[in-house]
């Protein structure tokens, strides 16, 4: 299953994200939209229905390749996108940095986690997985802060350390 | 030196004397009465770097710096930053721009130090633990002691005052009777303007001298918040 991680910095900049194929096993009923619609209606459009409905495993014949990965990727960004209004919403009131799940589409979950200087790490996930997640934004925020205290660092610019992002990868491979 | 006889094991940076030959060293302990620097320590292994994502944040949760090393470098922050500017305004901008760089990163490693065990972290929401936040936590974070005082301005509702009976950073700083206006805690305000930022209070924070009887170097912090903070409250009330 797939987990895609945002950090979105307060005016709406993505600075970071992260795509992670877990390979642990999901529990639960796991339909995509594709396999239960009839098969004659998604030939000709199941490149749209395979992204809306989350899927990344259905390869449609058609355009090659990296065609059905951009599909994806751009769904999944405007997914991160809009959850930002959601979370806006709740942040005023919830006195909780980790957020749950705040919003759903189809079968996407997305998660969100505020740290206190307002920086948004947004996650999109499929299986539900609380307790992982919840270490993980705490290792995501833990990394975070020591990246932040570089005086060199600026919360304009995309953040590029490469070792930063190999501690991501690592704990996600621990918590997801 | 004697290349033949040289102990394989002890270090080639070794100029010990030849009494340290019968000495094998052991790693990690230096051996017995052999000259300074060039002992026969063992040459550091190029094992893992150790750089800060390796560091754990709490190691220097209770650090201090020495209130010397620290006035000096603050004076030629001031020195720096003075030759740059024209007048007393533009200098107390920069300073409280070089302080709200410091409380970006003082916000988030304060709160990660207070919260970074727990499992359900909270963050403040509504004004007054905000304050609070200020008064005691920041204080105790980068001065090792809380606020002296937190008022309540009665003319405008959107005034605080934060005040410090002897601020440390200001402690040393003799400033002239031409620029009395000028207070160097421009820096500390803004430090709390880039707390009130983060945490969602946007705020202009300044700082003024007030010297009470006992208390030459009185600092007064004042925050004016935004009107938009002040309509959230009245209507979270």
């Amino acid at each position: 299953m797939s987990y895609h991680l945002f950090i979105i910095n307060p005016f709406d900049t993505p600075l970071y994200s992260l795509t992670y194929l877990s390979t642990r096993p999901v529990s639960g009923p796991t339909s995509t939209l594709a396999s239960q619609l009839p098969s004659w209606s998604t030939s000709a459009f199941s490149g749209t229905v395979a992204a809306l409905s989350g899927a990344t495993s259905v390869k449609p014949p058609g355009p090659p390749g990296t065609g059905q990965g951009k599909e994806d990727r751009h769904v999944v960004m405007m997914i991160a996108n809009a959850s930002l209004d959601a979370i806006e919403d709740v942040q005023k009131t919830n006195g909780s940095m980790y957020l749950k799940a705040i919003d759903r589409f189809n079968e996407w979950t997305v998660s969100a986690f505020i740290t206190p200087a307002n920086m948004k790490f947004v996650l999109l996930h499929e299986p539900k997985n609380d307790e992982g997640i919840r270490l993980f934004f705490m290792e995501v925020w833990e990394n975070y802060v020591k990246l932040q205290l570089n005086p060199f660092h600026n919360y304009r610019t995309p953040i590029r350390s490469p070792i930063f992002d190999g501690r991501v990868r690592a704990s996600a491979k621990k918590h997801l | 030196m004697a290349y033949n006889n040289v102990h394989p094991r002890l270090s080639v940076f070794s100029t010990g004397s030849q009494s340290s030959l019968d000495y094998i060293p052991t790693a990690g302990t230096p051996p017995p009465g052999s000259g300074g620097r060039q002992s026969a320590t063992p040459i550091p292994k190029a094992g893992p770097s150790k750089g800060i994502y390796d560091r754990p944040l709490n190691k220097t949760r209770n650090a201090e710096v020495s209130a010397a090393a620290y006035a000096f470098l603050f004076s030629e922050m001031i020195q720096y930053t003075q030759k740059r500017v024209h007048g007393i305004g533009d200098l107390e901008k920069r300073l409280s721009l070089l302080g709200y760089r410091i409380g970006t990163r003082t916000l988030e490693l304060m709160m990660w130090r207070n919260e970074g065990a727990s499992k359900n972290p909270k963050r403040e929401t509504r004004l007054l633990p905000v304050l609070y936040v200020v008064h005691t936590q920041l204080w105790k974070a980068i001065f090792g002691k809380t606020a002296d005082a937190i008022e309540k301005s009665v003319e405008n509702d959107d005034e605080y005052m934060i005040i410090d009976n002897d601020p440390p950073i200001t402690k040393y700083i003799s400033i002239p009777k031409e620029m009395s206006q000028l207070s160097c805690s421009a820096l500390t305000a803004g430090i709390v303007e880039a707390l009130l930022d983060g945490l969602g209070f946007p705020a202009r924070v300044t700082a003024h001298s007030v010297p009470k009887e006992g208390f030459p170097l009185r600092t007064t912090i004042l925050i004016k918040l935004d009107r938009s903070v002040m309509e959230r409250e009245e209507a979270l009330k």
